[in-house]
C-alpha cells in the first residue's frame, strides 16, 4: 500500500465514522458558515442596533432607546424625502428599463444581426464597472462641458445651459437616466433568452391557423415569457432599490437631499453623521422592502422551476 | 451543400422574417425599426463613445463649449498622466529614470496600477472562495436529499437579495471587531459570501441535469465519491464554473460600498480609487476617461471570453432553475 493510499484510507476511516446522516451536510457547512458570518449575522445585528442610540465613533457608549430611531423615520421631513425619491426611482427607472430593455432584446432577437455580437455589445453598461458608468454620466450631465445640455438646445427643447446635478429639482433625474442605461441590458438579455427558448413550431402552427402577429405576441409569446418577465421584473425593482453607486457618484444624494435615495441617506446617516442607531433602523427598513420582493421572487421562481 | 443541412423550420422563418418581406406595409415597418435600432443603440453606445473620445481629448479641448464630437487634436495627455501618476505613486519614478532617463513628475496622485493589482487580487480571491465552497455544497444540495434542504436554498436565495448597502454598518462592525478593518482579506471574504449562494443556484442547476449514468459507471470503476467529483464531474461542469467564477469576479471588481467603507485610500480597489479620482479632478476628464478605460479592460476581456458561458449560465442556471 503506497503512502498515498494510506493517507486516503485514513481520511476516508475519519469520514467514514462520522454518521451518513451528518455526513450529508459536512459540504454545506463551509458555504454556510461563509454566508452566516458575513451576510445574516450583519442583518440581525442591524435589526439589534436600530434599537440603540450609538455613534459609529464610539459604539461602546450605546444607549437603549426602543423605538425612538423608528419614530424619527415617522417624523423626519428629510426622510420622507428620501423615501419618496426611492419611490420614483424605483418605479420610473424599473418601468423604463423593462420597456427600453423588451424593445432592446426583442430588436436582438429577430430584427438585427449578428445577435450573439451585438448582444455582447449591449451588455456593457451592465458589466462596466459600475463607477466608470457613473462618472461617464456625471461628465455628459456636468453644468459647463455637458454635452446633455448642448443636445438639449441643438433640439431646442431648453434655451440655455441647466446646472442639472447642482439643482434640487432636477438632481434625481439624472442618475434615474443612468440606472436605466447599465440596468436595461440586463432585461435585454433575459428578454432575449426567453424569446430564443420558445419553440418556433408554436408560431408555425398559429400561422396555420390564421393567427395575426399581434395574436401570435398575445397568446404565444406573452404567456411563454410570463416568468422570465416577471423574474426580470422583481430584478430591476431590487437593483434599482439597492443602487447606491450612481447617486453618489453623481450627486452624492445632493443638493441638501434632493437626490438621495434609501442607500444612500443610510451612508450619509451612517459615515457623516456617525448615527449608527438611525442609519441602523433605514437598513431594516430597505430590509423589509427586499424581503417583500424577494418573496416574490422565490415564489416566482419556484414556478418557474416546475414549468421547465 | 449547405442549404441540404438547414432546419426547415429556419428556412420557414426565415422566409416569413421581415428582412425579406417585400409587401407595401413591410418597408414602413422597416423604417420603423429602424429609427428605434438607431435610437436604442445610441442610448446605449453613445455614453461608451463619449468615455473613449475624451481620453483622447486635451484639458483646453474638454473645456471648450460647445463640446467636439471628435477630438481636433487627437493627444495622449490622458492616458500619459495617469501612467505617469501610477508610476510615480507606486514610487517606481527612480527606476524609470534610472533606465530610461526620463524624469516622471505628475501633480496627480492616483496609482492606477496599484488599484488595478488591488482589484485583481480581491476578486481572483473572492472568486475562487465562492467557486470552491459554492461548486461543493451545490453538488450534495442537488443529489442527496435531507432535512432542511428546502430552507437552506431559500437562506441562500434570500441572502442574495440583502448584500450591499443595506447590510454596509453593521458590516464595519464587525470587520473591525474581527481585526480586518483595511485588509483585502475582508473583502474576499465579504464579496465570496455575496456570490457564493449565486454560484450554488447556478451549479445546482448543472448538477440536476447530470446523467446518473455517467456517476454510476465511474463507480463501478472503484472511483470514490471525491474522486468521481475531482475527475469524472468539475471537468464536464467547466463551462458552468467559469461562469460563476467570472460572474463573482465581476461582482468583486465593480463593487463600491463596502471597498470605501472597509479600505483606506492607499489599499483602495478599482471603484473606490475612481471615484475619488472623479471628485478630486473633476476638470480633467481626459485623464478621468483615461483612467477609467484601462479599469474596465479586464471587465470587458472577461466578458468577450464568457459571453457564451455567459447566456448558458443565465438560461441554464439562474432563470430556468
Amino acid at each position: 500500500m503506497s503512502y498515498a493510499d494510506q493517507t486516503r484510507s485514513a481520511y476516508g476511516n475519519m469520514i467514514n465514522r462520522v454518521p451518513e446522516s451528518v455526513r450529508v451536510y459536512l459540504p454545506i457547512v463551509p458555504v454556510m458558515v461563509l454566508v452566516g458570518v458575513f451576510i445574516l449575522y450583519p442583518i440581525t445585528q442591524a435589526i439589534y442596533s436600530s434599537f440603540f442610540s450609538k455613534s459609529l465613533l464610539s459604539p461602546d457608549d450605546a444607549e437603549f432607546v426602543g423605538a425612538a430611531n423608528y419614530l424619527e423615520i415617522w417624523t423626519n421631513p428629510d426622510i420622507h424625502q428620501v423615501l419618496w425619491n426611492t419611490f420614483i426611482w424605483v418605479t420610473v427607472g424599473s418601468i423604463a428599463a423593462i420597456i427600453f430593455g423588451f424593445v432592446l432584446g426583442w430588436l436582438l432577437y429577430e430584427k438585427l444581426p449578428y445577435t450573439s455580437v451585438a448582444s455582447a455589445i449591449v451588455l456593457i453598461p451592465w458589466v462596466l464597472p459600475r463607477v466608470v458608468g457613473a462618472s461617464i454620466w456625471q461628465f455628459m450631465f456636468g453644468g459647463d462641458q455637458g454635452i446633455i445640455n448642448e443636445l438639449l438646445v441643438q433640439l431646442g427643447i431648453i434655451d440655455e445651459y441647466l446646472v442639472m446635478l447642482g439643482s434640487g429639482e432636477l438632481s434625481l433625474w439624472p442618475p434615474i437616466v443612468g440606472m436605466i442605461w447599465r440596468l436595461a441590458p440586463l432585461f435585454a438579455l433575459l428578454t432575449l433568452t426567453s424569446l430564443q427558448g420558445i419553440d418556433e413550431h408554436l408560431y408555425e402552427a398559429a400561422r396555420m391557423d390564421g393567427a395575426t402577429p399581434w395574436e401570435q405576441f398575445r397568446h404565444i409569446t406573452l404567456p411563454l415569457m410570463k416568468y422570465n418577465l416577471a423574474i426580470g421584473f422583481l430584478l430591476m425593482l431590487i437593483y434599482n432599490i439597492r443602487n447606491f453607486s450612481m447617486v453618489w457618484v453623481m450627486t452624492e444624494g445632493g443638493p441638501g437631499v434632493s437626490s438621495s435615495t434609501l442607500p444612500v441617506m443610510i451612508y450619509r446617516t451612517a459615515f457623516v453623521d456617525f448615527n449608527v442607531g438611525l442609519a441602523s433602523a433605514l437598513s431594516v427598513l430597505l430590509f423589509v422592502v427586499l424581503l417583500v420582493f424577494s418573496y416574490y421572487y422565490i415564489k416566482v421562481y419556484d414556478k418557474l422551476q416546475g414549468e421547465f | 451543400m449547405a442549404t441540404d443541412n438547414t432546419d426547415p423550420t429556419a428556412e420557414f422563418r426565415k422566409n416569413q422574417s421581415w428582412l425579406f418581406d417585400t409587401t407595401a406595409g413591410a418597408y414602413l415597418r422597416k423604417t420603423v425599426v429602424g429609427l428605434v435600432s438607431i435610437i436604442a443603440f445610441l442610448y446605449i453606445l453613445f455614453p461608451l463613445y463619449w468615455m473613449a473620445v475624451t481620453a483622447f481629448k486635451t484639458t483646453r479641448e474638454i473645456q471648450q463649449t460647445p463640446p467636439t464630437l471628435f477630438p481636433e487634436s487627437p493627444s495622449f495627455e490622458g492616458f500619459r498622466q495617469v501612467i505617469e501618476s501610477s508610476l510615480q505613486t507606486g514610487g517606481y519614478a527612480g527606476v524609470v529614470e534610472s533606465i530610461f532617463g526620463i524624469t516622471v513628475s505628475s501633480a496627480i496622485n492616483l496609482d492606477v496600477l496599484g488599484i488595478v493589482f488591488n482589484s485583481l487580487k480581491v476578486s481572483i480571491g473572492a472568486g475562487l472562495i465562492a467557486v470552491v465552497l459554492g461548486t461543493i455544497a451545490s453538488y450534495v444540495l442537488s443529489r442527496r436529499d435531507f432535512r432542511g434542504k428546502n430552507a437552506l436554498m431559500s437562506i441562500l436565495l434570500a441572502s442574495l437579495m440583502f448584500p450591499g448597502t443595506a447590510i454596509m454598518v453593521p458590516e464595519w462592525e464587525l470587520i473591525n471587531t474581527l481585526n480586518l478593518y483595511n485588509t483585502h482579506t475582508s473583502l474576499i471574504f465579504i464579496y465570496g459570501a455575496m456570490t457564493a449562494p449565486f454560484v450554488v443556484w447556478l451549479m445546482k442547476g448543472f448538477f440536476d441535469e447530470f446523467p446518473d449514468s455517467i456517476i454510476e459507471a465511474s463507480r463501478i470503476d472503484q472511483c470514490s465519491s471525491v474522486e468521481t467529483f475531482w475527475y469524472v464531474i468539475v471537468p464536464m461542469a467547466r463551462n458552468s464554473l467559469i461562469a460563476s467564477f467570472i460572474f463573482a469576479f465581476l461582482l468583486a471588481w465593480n463593487e463600491l460600498v463596502f471597498a470605501l467603507t472597509l479600505l483606506d485610500n492607499q489599499n483602495y480597489t478599482v471603484p473606490p480609487g475612481l471615484l475619488t479620482f472623479v471628485q478630486g479632478f473633476n476638470t480633467q476628464w481626459n485623464v478621468v476617461a483615461a483612467a477609467s478605460i484601462i479599469v474596465s479592460i479586464p471587465v470587458l476581456l472577461g466578458l468577450a471570453y464568457i459571453q457564451r458561458y455567459f447566456v448558458q449560465g443565465l438560461t441554464g442556471g439562474a432563470i430556468k432553475g
